[in-house]
């Protein structure tokens, strides 16, 4: 393993490794190994003191960090100045049962997003720039630091969900948002998915701007006493306006809504995947069109699981049998599924996505290739 | 500014290339000279060229034709929406086929269980709200030019407009789209669930202005309108507290939804013009729009006057529909408005740290004293948007190239501070030889080896963006002659 703490001795390392054509694995955190097609045996890339905070101006929305930065290290950083990122990220480790401290570069390389997409977009509508090495050794800047740009491609887009395989990040810069004072959760219970879902919906087509809307089954683990299960209503704001809201989607829903104790925190079990912890069986995290949740979650018919983004997500511990069924499903509904935990075979088998069709596969080797001619970086991974 | 040179033995091959298009699209391709003439140009009307053949597809099936003819037969592709560009993106070539999408105008499908439209890229821009205002929805990125720009063309750009503080650009309303690459493959890119499944493409072509190939299809966001807009207008005696006050709102945790600045020789110019009763003798104003449900509206209208009392300017907020209307009208009309003040005026599109307005602002007013030309400036203050207007007058010898110089060194002077070249209105020919001032060889290189992977043979809208040639020329602009802007019906703000 070769720690660096700066990126000119990132490009030494990609320089060195690309002398003797030997690829290598970038690691910081380590919470986030176990996703994706496991790489084995390569020497690694350990990058987790590139870290800190390199320059936050609250005034212009614009926080620029180091990619071996915490994940609690900035938000506490951005929180005393009541911001927050928009994109929610995830730390993933109970699922995957690691310890360690999951970074941002991590966060950003997988797009762990979290709930809050739902209002702010995925990670790549947050990053607006970032430095990195690539496959050359060269230190590359994508992107600007300012909040609207369109000047040359959009490389910062690129990076997020790239699992390193694209570029040694080294620097990122993020376009962060106001943090609202108060936040409700609210919940109708006793619902069942195809009514529970319908009710999400709803919401999500509101003004209310939602920053969480998450369908938990009966049997979860997270809540109880849900009867047939719950829908769960995150809002925020200011005192009044909160109230307000609160009134609308009660009244909109007809339905009686009840203030959930301890939402938030529950809102980031979600987040984090916590119900999953201890799953024995293969986790997926499946992307379809919201309206199809009630209907594609009876189909694969697994006790856990739950939903998110008003039924846009649903999380899923399904047995290996199940992998065909769900990655049917997804292609079928112009989806995706990610195997977000499975044993090393059975990664190595599914793969983390579907293989994409020929045409799309050969621009993606492209882009590869573009930044990674000599197959240096993460190879292998998605 | 320059294009590379045509293709010799394209243009000789016209006649068979014109033929071989109109097996594939018999009743849209525009061969003449006079019908030609009309294509000669985007909205940077400062530079015109011929297209070689124009083609204008109505079906997707006809698009992945002409790619894969002109694949097959080596002719460069430009593609076009509505021809709204304001930086040259769809300027043509004499050796290329102009492939235009504006008779693909199909709503395809309506879905607001999942909140999003399915459209053909010619549909315009406010056609798409149109299709669902009446249900109280809409699409967020209004550019100026809704009223007429294609969806395809936004997608190209990247386009912005007044609401990307609070909604983001196109980039972050999209949710997929299909995309004809430069051979002519069908590739299908997120969808109505916004899942790619692997590095971020869609993200990619969005605002690759025209470079790595055609989308045939868009899939966008769509949003319930918010139940109350409001608006607010500061107004403030220095330069300096109009710029600590965009920094304190921010600061301060509010997120407008649009929040505009203009300075006093815009203030004066519109005063001039429609007399919108802007406070006389205000160094620089605000308007300022606050949306959401009535109590998150109030809130903020009160917080926002408290910011502008405490770094000392004036408040006033519009108390009816016609007030809010007529605080608007003049900021809308500034383009017009300055256009009067001379017979020609170019406009300039940078970014920079909101936080260094002032200098910026002072640095322009030097320039302006240096080069003898008149400069105000509107500014998208939330996002940092600048658009500097130069006023000048092409008869007069010599004033043109100093209006182009000038324009350089506001762009440059935005780099320098930390900004960049252009925020909204895309690189195209007009900018394309100041790339060199925001990225190095090696940036160049990188972007230029993504271009590689989509379109290795450098055929799909070659000589925008990235420069070829030495970068020798001052860019050109949005020119407007006599207050007449290129397509005069469409706003400009």
């Amino acid at each position: 393993m070769s720690k660096v703490s700066n990126e000119a001795q990132v490009m030494d390392f990609v320089r060195q490794a690309r002398a003797e054509r030997k690829p290598f694995e970038i690691m910081a955190g380590g919470t986030r190994r176990h996703l994706g097609a496991p790489i084995s045996a390569l020497p690694q890339l350990e990058i987790s003191a590139i870290q800190g905070i390199v320059n936050y101006e609250p005034e212009e929305l614009i926080c620029t960090v180091a990619p071996g930065t915490s994940l609690p290290e900035m938000e506490s950083v951005l929180a005393q100045r009541g911001q927050r990122l928009g994109f929610d990220p995830a730390d993933w480790s109970a699922v995957h049962g690691v310890s360690g401290a999951a970074t941002i570069g991590g966060a950003v390389s997988v797009d762990a997003f979290g709930p809050g997409r739902l209002l702010r977009g995925p990670a790549r509508d947050s990053l607006l720039a970032y430095r990195g090495v690539n496959g050359l050794g060269e230190s590359i800047r994508g992107g600007a630091k300012v909040v609207k740009n369109v000047t040359g491609f959009d490389l910062p887009k690129l990076m997020c969900g790239a699992f390193g395989t694209l570029s040694v990040l080294t620097e990122l810069t993020f376009r962060v948002y106001p943090r609202p004072s108060r936040a409700a959760v609210l919940a109708v219970k006793d619902v069942g998915p195809l009514e529970g879902f319908a009710h999400l919906r709803k919401i999500a087509r509101s003004a209310l701007e939602p920053s969480g809307l998450a369908y938990l089954p009966s049997g979860n683990t997270l809540l109880p006493d849900v009867g047939r299960g719950a829908a769960l209503i995150r809002l925020e704001g200011e005192a009044t306006p909160l109230q307000e809201k609160t009134i609308m989607a009660k009244a909109l829903l007809g339905a009686p809504l009840d203030d959930v104790e301890g939402g938030l925190d529950l809102f980031n079990k979600i987040r984090d995947g916590v119900m999953f912890a201890d799953a024995k069986l293969d986790v997926w995290r499946m992307m379809i069109p919201a309206s199809e949740a009630p209907r594609i979650a009876a189909e694969i018919a697994v006790p856990l699981w739950l939903g998110d983004q008003a039924g846009g997500l649903l999380w899923l511990a399904a047995p290996p049998s199940s992998a065909a069924l769900i990655r049917g499903l997804a292609a079928a509904n112009d989806g995706q599924a990610m195997l977000l935990k499975a044993s090393d075979e059975h990664r190595a088998r599914m793969g983390l996505y579907a293989p994409p069709p020929p045409p799309l596969a050969k621009l993606r080797a492209g882009i590869k290739n573009a930044f990674d001619p000599d197959g240096l970086l993460n190879p292998g991974r998605i | 500014m320059e294009l590379p040179p045509p293709d010799q033995d394209i243009l000789a091959r016209r006649d068979e290339i014109v033929a071989a298009l109109k097996t594939i699209v018999s009743d849209g391709v525009v061969d003449d000279a006079a019908g030609r003439q009309v294509f000669d140009c985007d909205a940077l009307a400062a530079y015109t060229q011929q297209p070689l053949v124009v083609v204008l597809p109505k079906t997707r099936q006809q698009v992945i034709d002409v790619v894969k003819y002109a694949h097959a037969a080596g002719v460069p592709i430009v593609p076009r929406g509505s021809g709204t560009s304001l930086s040259g993106g769809s300027l043509p070539r004499e050796d290329g086929i102009l492939l235009a999408l504006g008779r693909m105008k199909s709503i395809l499908e309506i879905d607001y269980e999942n909140g999003c439209l399915v459209v053909e890229p010619g549909v315009t821009n406010l056609n798409i709200t149109k299709a669902v205002e009446a249900n109280g929805f809409y699409y967020a990125p209004d550019p100026s030019s809704q009223i007429a720009c294609s969806i395809g063309g936004n997608v190209a750009e990247n386009s912005g407009g007044l609401h990307c503080l609070k909604y983001g650009l196109t980039t972050n309303n999209l949710l997929g789209v299909v995309f004809i690459t430069p051979d002519g493959e069908e590739v299908r890119l997120g969808g109505k669930a916004g899942a790619q499944g692997g590095i971020d493409l869609l993200g990619l072509i969005t605002g690759s202005e025209g470079l790595l190939g055609t989308v045939v299809e868009v899939t966008v966001k769509i949003l319930r309108k918010p139940p109350v807009t409001r608006t607010l207008l500061g107004s403030f005696d220095t330069v300096q507290k109009a710029g600590a006050c965009v920094a304190a709102i921010i600061g301060d945790g509010i997120l407008p939804a649009a929040m505009e600045f203009m300075d006093r020789q815009c203030i004066e110019a519109i005063e001039a013009y429609n007399a919108p009763g802007y406070p006389p003798g205000s160094a620089a104003i605000l308007i300022i729009d606050a949306d959401g449900v009535e109590a998150d509206v109030t809130d903020t209208m009160q917080r926002l006057a408290a910011v502008i009392a405490r770094v000392g300017g004036i408040s006033v907020e519009a108390t009816d529909e016609a007030q809010r209307v007529r605080m608007w009208s003049g900021r809308k009309a500034s383009f017009a408005a300055m256009g009067r003040l001379q017979p020609d005026m170019i406009c300039m599109d940078g970014t920079i740290p909101r936080k260094k307005l002032p200098e910026v602002l002072e640095r322009m007013a030097e320039m302006s004293e240096h080069y003898g030309l008149g400069c105000c400036n509107v500014f998208h203050a939330g996002d940092g948007n600048l658009h500097p207007l130069i006023v000048f007058d092409q008869s007069k010898p010599g004033e043109f190239e100093k209006a182009e110089a000038f324009g350089a060194d506001i762009l440059r002077l935005c780099v320098k501070v930390g900004g960049v070249l252009t925020g909204e209105h895309g690189v195209g020919i007009e900018k394309r030889d100041l790339m060199p001032e925001m990225f190095t060889t090696q940036e160049l290189e990188q972007q230029g080896r993504v271009k590689c992977a989509f379109d290795p043979g450098g055929r799909y809208n070659p000589g925008k963006v990235f420069p070829t040639l030495s970068p020798c020329i001052e860019q050109g602009h949005l020119h407007v002659r006599g207050a007449q802007l290129p397509h005069p019906h469409l706003p400009r703000y």
